[in-house]
């Protein structure tokens, strides 16, 4: 236990300096209840606030769910690139569907403009193609305001995505790829990043059947779906029927929040999240801990085992551990950067 | 020499000097010739070459004149009026296409008159020669009556009579002609001498607008025809404004050294008319053809045409100088989309009124119909027979329902217990249903009206994933065929 809190000191050390260049805000970072922090951050920490992130006060989209926003310090970043990944081409409708609801969560605050949809025609043939009437049901995206573009190749997909992130005429940009194509590396993504920053606009990657690799979105969410409950009439819970959208939420990367999985239903009528609330009882009741902790159930979330850069052994279900790039992968993204 | 097969028999259709120094003839049989002179090189006729290679000359010839028709498998009709003077007048001019023609290893033989019948004449029985208006008569009298452009029948006929020049016939009575030869002699007649109006009818379309710029010095590189085109987009645009239009068809032209032709068009979504957009579009156009388009010796003759046009709808602009419009934003990045991968590149869903899903979308090209910035107001018309609870959709669907296999179902009429789809076991945990869409008898066949009627399942599986099957068809119907599921979509 003794070399935990030490790692843990170390660990939290390294992030405030890293929050120092990045010019996060520090109160988001969990200190452990030990340090000595409040007193530090008055008297010689100044924060440089760079990037769009940190200087608008509405560069967050707040996703709506308390502890999921704090938990990525505010929401999604609205200018930015987020990575929203499927573990198997199977689940691409919960990743499509979380994906257009946080567009329809824009919607909301710029309505009327039209969201591009990019994918490529594997993904297409593959996944389905997006339902208009569906999308209209679900998320209140009307037809009018939607356009789809079909690529052959994953390069002219990238192309089409390129050219859409600089437009402020666009909502939002979805853009899909199935698998983990080299085309799109570390430069393509921070082109992409770049280009939503500069329009102010956000670029959903949705990846189908992709493992995490090195990329420049500073948001990764691992998107699942969930068991929905059943609908809810007059006379109770309605047994056997299929109720809302529930997706099963995982932090994959994020400069600021800590792991971790929540399970958000979708209630397309107010079109707004909630967080199931029977779920997160239980997760308070049984926390799944990547390290034991010593605190109550109370606020179970800065489990800081879980940002170490290595998997706590002996713990190979823990989301931290799969959402890791692999060995080989952080050294080819530490190595030399290929050209192009 | 080139052979054609004529009823069952190998004849001559055309030959070279070489073979008429040997005393060859047209029509006559390759096995005669050969017994002649056992040494000739017979080469098959090839009429679908030799069309294309006319149309390829037909296009060339578009530099000198927009009005360029076919004229039968061997000729060309060009109708240069109010076009001579930019080549330095006729003599000039024809001296121009001949001498282009011969550098390219033709053999053209060509006439310049006032009316098609004329010229026609003059070309092929003259030879280079300018015909100036009044003189048909003169030139036509002394040739033979081919040059008149009639039947074969007609020409023997006329001929077994004594009617052996042109003049003759000219010089006849009028109403015996007709009679016995037909009206379409006199006609061909008053067409050659100018008393009746014959129109070339142009193979392409004429553009109502079109710069070009011709060079000195042939171009190779992409990045020049770039600029050129905005050059010529920057002609143009004065003429679009003052017909108050704006382009939606723009082709570009580009004529190469040796002949060649490549003609790239592009649609725009709306009309257009700012130099620079127009310059962009092409840049990706010719990126994206940047294989395709063979420079070669370079091009000497560039062209920007504007095929179609529409109204151009000018907007105010704000005080500091700024049109806010995002639709035209959203029209010029799909223009750009698809002159780079092609008109289908974005599409833009269209509800219709249907009660097959994957008939009640359709996708089309994205056009000019503007996007809407402001939400659109709901007609009361859509209000009213809006349900309660309208049916759920998926919001993904297959282009094509993908078969699965269903094992079992716990009703007949009722949902899978499982099913296997590509190669997949799910398991149902939960499903609503059936929602029945039956087809649409007014598309389709009657006779496979019961086989579609369709059951849609919305179906959870263990792992909490919606999808959308269907059963096709019924069970124990009259038509006695098994009923098959389908996957159709997935839900969020």
């Amino acid at each position: 236990m003794a070399m935990t809190a030490v790692a843990r000191e170390t660990v939290f050390a390294l992030r405030r300096q890293i929050a120092k260049i990045e010019g996060t805000l520090p109160e988001r970072l969990a200190a452990p209840a030990a340090a000595p922090f409040d007193a530090d951050v008055n008297t010689d920490l100044t924060i440089v606030r760079r990037g769009i992130a940190a200087a608008l006060p509405d560069a967050f989209l707040p996703i709506g769910v308390g502890r999921l926003d704090a938990a990525l310090s505010g929401g999604l970043p609205k200018a930015a690139l987020s990575e929203i990944h499927g573990l198997e081409t199977r689940d691409a409708g919960a990743v499509a569907g979380f994906a257009l609801s946080l567009t329809s969560l824009i919607l909301k605050q710029t309505p009327g403009l039209p969201v591009l949809w990019i994918g490529t025609s594997e993904i297409f043939r593959e996944a389905g193609f997006p339902y208009a009437r569906g999308l209209h049901a679900s998320f209140g995206i009307e037809p009018e305001q939607l356009l789809f573009s079909e690529a052959p190749r994953l390069v002219d997909a990238l192309w089409v995505a390129e050219e859409a992130a600089r437009m402020t005429a666009l909502a939002a940009v979805i853009l899909e790829i199935r698998g983990n194509p080299q085309r799109l590396d570390l430069t393509a993504t921070r082109r992409l990043h770049a280009r939503a920053q500069a329009a102010g606009r956000p670029v959903f990657l949705l990846r189908q059947a992709a493992g995490p690799e090195p990329t420049a979105a500073p948001v990764r969410l691992i998107v699942a779906s969930a068991p929905a409950v059943p609908r809810d009439t007059i006379a109770g819970p309605l047994a056997g029927s299929i109720g809302r959208p529930a997706f099963t939420l995982t932090i994959g990367k994020s400069r600021t929040a800590l792991p971790g999985q929540f399970t958000l239903e979708w209630n397309p009528d107010e079109r707004a999240f909630n967080e199931r609330a029977g779920e997160a009882r239980d997760r308070a009741k049984n926390p799944v801990p990547v390290v034991s902790l010593s605190g109550g159930g109370k606020n179970p979330a800065p489990a800081s085992g879980a940002v170490l850069a290595f998997p706590a052994v002996g713990s190979p279900i823990s989301p931290a551990a799969r959402d890791q790039p692999s060995r080989p992968q952080r050294t080819a993204h530490l190595g030399p950067r290929r050209a192009g | 020499m080139i052979s054609h097969r004529d009823r069952n028999a190998q004849r001559i259709s055309a030959l070279d000097e070489r073979a008429e120094a040997l005393h060859l003839k047209r029509d006559m049989g390759i096995a005669d010739a050969r017994a002649m002179h056992p040494s000739i090189d017979v080469v098959e006729a090839d009429p679908e070459a030799d069309r294309r290679l006319l149309e390829g000359l037909a296009d060339w010839c578009d530099r000198y004149t927009p009005l360029v028709a076919l004229d039968g498998a061997d000729g060309l009709f060009l109708d240069v009026t109010g076009c001579t003077h930019l080549f330095g007048g006729e003599r000039a001019m024809l001296d121009d296409i001949l001498s282009r023609f011969f550098h390219q290893g033709f053999d053209v033989r060509a006439g310049l008159a006032a009316t098609p019948g004329a010229a026609w004449a003059a070309a092929r029985f003259c030879g280079d020669r300018i015909v100036v208006s009044g003189e048909e008569e003169a030139l036509l009298a002394p040739l033979p009556l081919a040059a008149l452009r009639i039947e074969p029948s007609t020409r023997t006929s006329l001929e077994s009579v004594g009617l052996r020049t042109a003049g003759a016939v000219m010089a006849a009575p009028r109403a015996p002609l007709a009679r016995r030869f037909g009206a379409l002699l006199l006609l061909r007649l008053d067409q050659a001498l100018g008393r009746l109006d014959e129109a070339v009818s142009p193979r392409l379309p004429v553009a109502p607008l079109s710069v070009e710029r011709h060079l000195a010095e042939p171009v190779t590189l992409t990045e020049d025809i770039e600029r050129l085109v905005g050059m010529l987009a920057a002609t143009l645009k004065t003429d679009l404004e003052r017909r108050g239009e704006g382009a939606r068809t723009l082709a570009l032209l580009l004529f190469r050294v040796d002949g060649a032709v490549s003609r790239i068009a592009l649609g725009t979504s709306r009309p257009m008319r700012e130099p620079m957009l127009i310059q962009k579009l092409f840049h990706e156009r010719l990126a994206a053809l940047e294989q395709d388009i063979d420079a070669g010796y370079g091009f000497d003759l560039v062209r920007l045409s504007v095929l179609a046009s529409a109204t151009f709808d000018m907007q105010q602009a704000d005080l500091a100088g700024e049109v806010t419009d995002d639709g035209a934003d959203i029209a010029l990045f799909a223009d750009r989309i698809r002159a780079r991968l092609g008109d289908g590149a974005v599409l833009r869903p269209v509800a219709v009124e249907s009660h097959l899903p994957e008939r009640a979308v359709a996708t089309i090209p994205f056009t000019d119909a503007p996007c809407r910035t402001t939400p659109p107001k709901k007609p009361d018309r859509l209000q009213a027979p809006k349900t309660i609870f309208p049916p759920e959709r998926p919001i993904r669907l297959f282009r094509s329902p993908e078969p699965i296999d269903v094992p079992a179902t716990e009703m007949p009429e009722g949902p899978p217990l499982n099913f296997r789809w590509r190669r997949a076991l799910y398991r149902v945990k939960r499903a609503e249903g059936p929602e029945r869409i039956a087809a649409e008898w007014w598309r389709e066949a009657p006779s496979d009206e019961e086989a579609s009627t369709r059951d849609y399942f919305r179906i959870e599986d263990a792992d909490g994933r919606r999808y959308w099957l269907y059963r096709q068809g019924l069970y124990g119907g009259a038509s006695q065929v098994p009923p098959r599921w389908f996957l159709h979509g997935v839900f969020a």
